[in-house]
């Protein structure tokens, strides 16, 4: 038995290893230069820093972003989730498969294929000046970078909400009608409550990688849509300024802490959920 | 499903494939543009298959995503095992919080947090290059190892706790009835954790992006420099042969795989199971093979490894067939070194590319790079040699050093004892614009720029000192001794612009203006030149201020070699630029480029002449040849002291972040569907405990 233990104990402890140097560490040098200037020594000045109202505005843009862009994933994805979960299993994982190979392409390539659309001499405005319409203003809009989150983020709302949905048991929407519920009802009041969880790992998921990325803000904002990850990266790339980039992402951490926190505490109260 | 309901998932489909749609129509397109067809042609196909380039960041793709994700599952399944066995809760809760965390976490965060970490210890061991292959690796095996711990984990549960306790009692050891017992009911998860750790890998862009160095380029990061300028159909090719095999993979597993359902129904026949073991075995023999065959291959010759890091679009590359140099360097200068060790030496060029000068400074000054070969411009070169940051050439390695035009030999950025750079290229800045859109008699200064008539056409330099830069010759401020005053000045002018720019961009801007997408932009001398042979609609001056007087920058781009790196490789990277000084590269890069060149082998050649024909007088203008001197003096930028250095910057950032061109708009409109949102669930919860009195007369309980 001892010998058994052992072995159980040393199994995990690779991983203990890695975590601590690759996980944790990192984490603790990111305070260090978010705590620290250049010379190494302790000030709060890159924080006090992003309390510049153009600061403060990055961070208000960001957010509005990401949320405006996880509403509407949220908004998109709900019903086809529902269409495709009421299908055959055929079916169903024919479409499923369909909506995770976009993500198996590169999303860099996938983005810079929507400015090719998008430009005011692009393949959408050729199109409608067939019909003597336009050209519409797209690019370089707050539209086109909302428009790049949802696109390349929607699949990650879909799946999701639709495993969470499969698996809702159909005799309970027959009871719901048995007793009376019309359509829409059944869906208010029992498959959207029960499709909490995976709207919940949905929103995670869509919220995080929006409010965070910056190659989208990049190539369809123009550079005028500057996001929290434009001003990071710049720190790092461009800037070398490793201590404001390191309290940004300090701040974009416990902006994402937090919300996750307050949509925990709220799924909890629903049905447990833990991301 | 309903016809309305076919509908709306048949528009979702359309939406999720456009842009793929897109991507394989124009990588059958016959000209290089990305955005107009012009005929069918299978032309990017061949390409591909001759790009160098591209095949090597695809291997290099491959390698890192089969070798981190091996890893992963080696550790993360080991984890799984060691985490459910684990009797103390807390310690458990604790590994799988932080198992968690490089999965909730933002990629960006992640990758320079690891980037910081790497930089850190790079320093402190003074490693000549801290970032690189293994530094990728190990970020791309920390962001695999939670995927397999949470998809073997759950195996681990369902599995009946007894099944081993009881091989155990039958008399097998721990790790037998660990193979024979717990591993054929994991083994599924363990797939499905691999498969996911490994297209994670192939797929990720952002923390390679951080964590990745000089000398290895991934597929995603190649995708990104080249999105920089214009992406080649070649790589539009690439992505739709990629997507058909996906399909095609996707399509045979869907079809010919027994679904999950009969399985768990029929007992596995022992001849499925055998046939399964043969799958298994083989797939971990065609990855084991490849693997070894990239180590063998890597390890059997003996390998010189050049790095440089150039501009993007900065040497003749052997694209439509012309003379590939990083090639030609290796064949020839692995002969060189294959004579005189006596043995076969095989010589490889990683050359990768930045977009300004700041970028360069950043990798060069965090010691992250490990670059042998730099090609700075005039300012960064004076820069980076007060700083200690690149070192005096040995010019009796350098013997083509002779060839460079005297009065470019001591340029004002390099005029001390020694010898830091060698001039690859000068040229002016000019500005380009449509003639089709733009009026004749605005043109002529830099304040076409500003001009309000062409707004949202106009283009902007994406890096501090160009685009201060065009503000101060605009103001005729002096761009290298200006008062913080003139340069806060000249900030005020460019937010002024900012709501009439299209964008900021660098390489950008050959698609933007060629496509006539912008009209306006200011760009090197030699660029407007390519980007007028591809729009004749183009056309580009140098401009002066109210005077009449020539005010704009010229600049000159010099091959350095960084500080740091030992004697053998510096041998090498000397022999590099010296090649680059030779005959036929340096022609040959001359005509790729366009830009002006101080080498007397190019400028005295006829056939070069030729080969320009009426452009010669534009690059080589005499009335710009002859007060050379004089232009560099007092239009060149110099470095600037540390306190204009961090005000520029803070500048930069203060533009950056200005917000003049955005309205409210969306604020508004996200903050009144929060408050709706709030109001729904503090409505419903409303709902929800009153109905509880009503039926039950208790209030829900609180957790």
């Amino acid at each position: 038995m001892n010998k058994k233990t052992l072995i159980q104990k040393a199994a995990a402890a690779p991983h203990i290893v890695w975590s601590v140097l690759f996980i944790i560490a990192p984490l603790i040098f990111v305070m260090y230069y978010a705590f620290t200037d250049n010379e190494g020594s302790f000030t709060v000045s890159n924080f006090t820093e992003l309390f510049q109202a153009s600061y403060l505005e990055i961070f208000l843009r960001s957010v509005c972003f990401a949320f405006l862009a996880t509403v509407i994933c949220l908004v998109l994805a709900y019903p086809i989730a529902y269409f495709i979960s009421r299908a055959n299993a055929k079916t169903q994982k024919i479409l499923i498969m369909l909506v995770m190979l976009p993500m198996w392409m590169n999303f860099l390539i996938r983005t810079y294929s929507w400015m090719a659309l998008l430009e005011d001499t692009g393949i959408i405005n050729t199109f409608l000046g067939f019909f003597g319409i336009g050209p519409v203003h797209m690019i370089n809009t707050a539209g086109a970078v909302i428009l790049g989150m949802v696109y390349n983020y929607l699949p990650y709302m879909i799946i999701p909400i639709h495993s969470v949905l499969s698996k809702v048991d159909v005799r309970l929407l027959e009871a719901a009608a048995d007793l009376g519920s019309n359509p829409f009802t059944v869906i208010t009041k029992v498959v959207f409550p029960l499709s909490i969880p995976g709207i919940i790992s949905g929103i995670t998921m869509v919220f995080v990688p929006s409010i965070s990325t910056f190659y989208i803000s990049q190539k369809l904002g123009g550079g005028n849509f500057d996001l929290i990850g434009d001003t990071i990266e710049r720190q790092f790339q461009t800037a070398y300024n490793y201590n404001l980039g390191a309290s940004m992402s300090f701040v974009l951490m416990l902006l994402i802490i937090i919300s996750m926190t307050i949509m925990n505490k709220y799924a909890d109260d629903d049905g447990g959920v833990i991301i | 499903m309903k016809r309305t309901n076919k509908i709306y998932t048949a528009l979702i489909f359309v939406f999720l494939y456009l842009p793929i749609a897109v991507l394989i129509l124009f990588s059958f397109n016959s000209s290089n543009s990305t955005n107009s067809l012009a005929g069918f042609s299978l032309k990017w196909y061949k390409e591909l298959f001759s790009d160098g380039a591209t095949l090597l960041a695809l291997r290099n793709t491959l390698v890192l995503a089969i070798l981190s994700s091996v890893i992963a599952t080696i550790i993360g399944t080991l984890a799984a095992y060691g985490i459910f066995r684990m009797k103390n809760k807390h310690v458990k809760n604790a590994l799988l919080t932080v198992n968690n965390i490089p999965m909730m976490n933002p990629e960006i965060v992640v990758g320079i947090s690891m980037m910081l970490l790497f930089v850190f210890v790079g320093r402190l061991v003074n490693a000549q290059s801290t970032l690189g292959f293994g530094t990728v690796l190990i970020a791309h095996i920390t962001f695999n190892i939670p995927y397999v711990v949470l998809s073997v984990l759950p195996k681990f549960k369902q599995m009946d706790r007894h099944l081993p306790e009881a091989a155990l009692d039958l008399g097998c050891t721990p790790f037998q009835s660990f193979y024979k017992v717990e591993m054929p009911q994991i083994i599924s998860g363990i797939i499905s954790g691999f498969i996911m750790a490994f297209t994670l890998s192939i797929d990720d862009f952002i923390i390679s992006y951080f964590t990745i160095g000089s000398g290895f380029e991934t597929l995603p990061i190649r995708i990104y420099s080249m999105t920089k300028k214009r992406v080649t159909p070649d790589m539009y090719a690439l992505s739709a042969l990629i997507f058909l095999s996906i399909l095609i993979l996707l399509l045979i597993s869907n079809f010919t795989g027994n679904s999950n359902n009969a399985k768990e129904k029929k007992p596995v026949t022992l001849k499925q199971k055998k046939t399964r073991r043969i799958v298994i075995a083989s797939t971990f023999a065609v990855i084991a093979i490849i693997t070894g065959a990239v180590f063998i291959s890597t390890a059997t010759t003996e390998t010189v490894v050049v790095n440089v890091y150039n501009w993007g679009e900065y040497i003749s590359d052997g694209s439509d067939g012309s003379y590939d140099t990083n090639k030609a360097f290796e064949e020839y200068y692995s002969n060189v070194l294959s004579e005189e060790r006596g043995h076969k030496v095989k010589v490889q060029v990683n050359y990768t590319t930045f977009t300004s000068n700041e970028d360069l400074y950043a990798k060069i000054k965090s010691g992250v790079g490990g670059y042998d070969v730099i090609i700075p411009s005039d300012y960064m070169v004076e820069r980076l040699k007060n700083e200690g940051l690149i070192q005096p050439l040995d010019l009796n390695n350098i013997p083509n050093y002779k060839y460079i035009k005297d009065e470019f030999k001591k340029p004002f950025y390099d005029n001390g004892k020694d010898t830091y750079s060698a001039m690859y290229t000068y040229g002016i800045v000019g500005i380009i614009y449509n003639t089709k859109y733009v009026d004749e008699a605005d043109i002529g200064g830099w304040d076409l720029l500003w001009n309000e008539k062409y707004s949202g056409h106009i283009l902007q330099f994406n890096n501090a000192r160009d685009a201060f830069g065009s503000a101060m010759y605009k103001l005729g401020i002096s761009v290298n001794t200006a008062t913080e005053d003139e340069w806060r000045q000249a900030l005020s002018e460019l937010k002024t612009q900012k709501p009439h720019v299209q964008s900021y961009v660098m390489d950008e801007i050959y698609n933007k203006l060629e496509s006539e997408e912008a009209w306006i932009g200011a760009y090197y001398a030699g660029d407007a030149l390519s980007m007028i042979y591809n729009n004749e609609n183009l056309a580009f001056y140098y401009p002066k201020n109210e005077d009449g007087e020539f005010a704009t920058n010229i600049f000159a781009d010099a091959m350095c070699i960084p500080t740091g790196i030992d004697a053998e490789n510096k041998e090498h990277a000397e022999a590099y630029i010296n090649f680059m000084l030779s005959e036929e590269p340096a022609i040959a890069n001359a005509e790729y480029i366009y830009y002006g060149c101080p080498n007397t082998l190019v400028t005295n050649n006829q056939e070069y002449r030729d080969y320009l024909g009426e452009d010669f007088d534009v690059i080589y203008d005499p009335d710009i040849e002859e007060n050379i001197d004089d232009l560099f003096s007092n239009y060149a930028y110099r470095n600037l002291p540390a306190d204009k250095l961090a005000l520029l910057n803070k500048l930069w950032e203060e533009l950056k972040v200005d917000s003049s061109s955005f309205g409210g708009g969306i604020y508004i409109v996200s903050g009144v569907i929060a408050l709706a949102i709030v109001g729904f669930i503090v409505f419903s919860y409303v709902v929800k405990v009153r109905r509880r009195r009503l039926y039950w007369n208790t209030t829900p309980k609180t957790k």
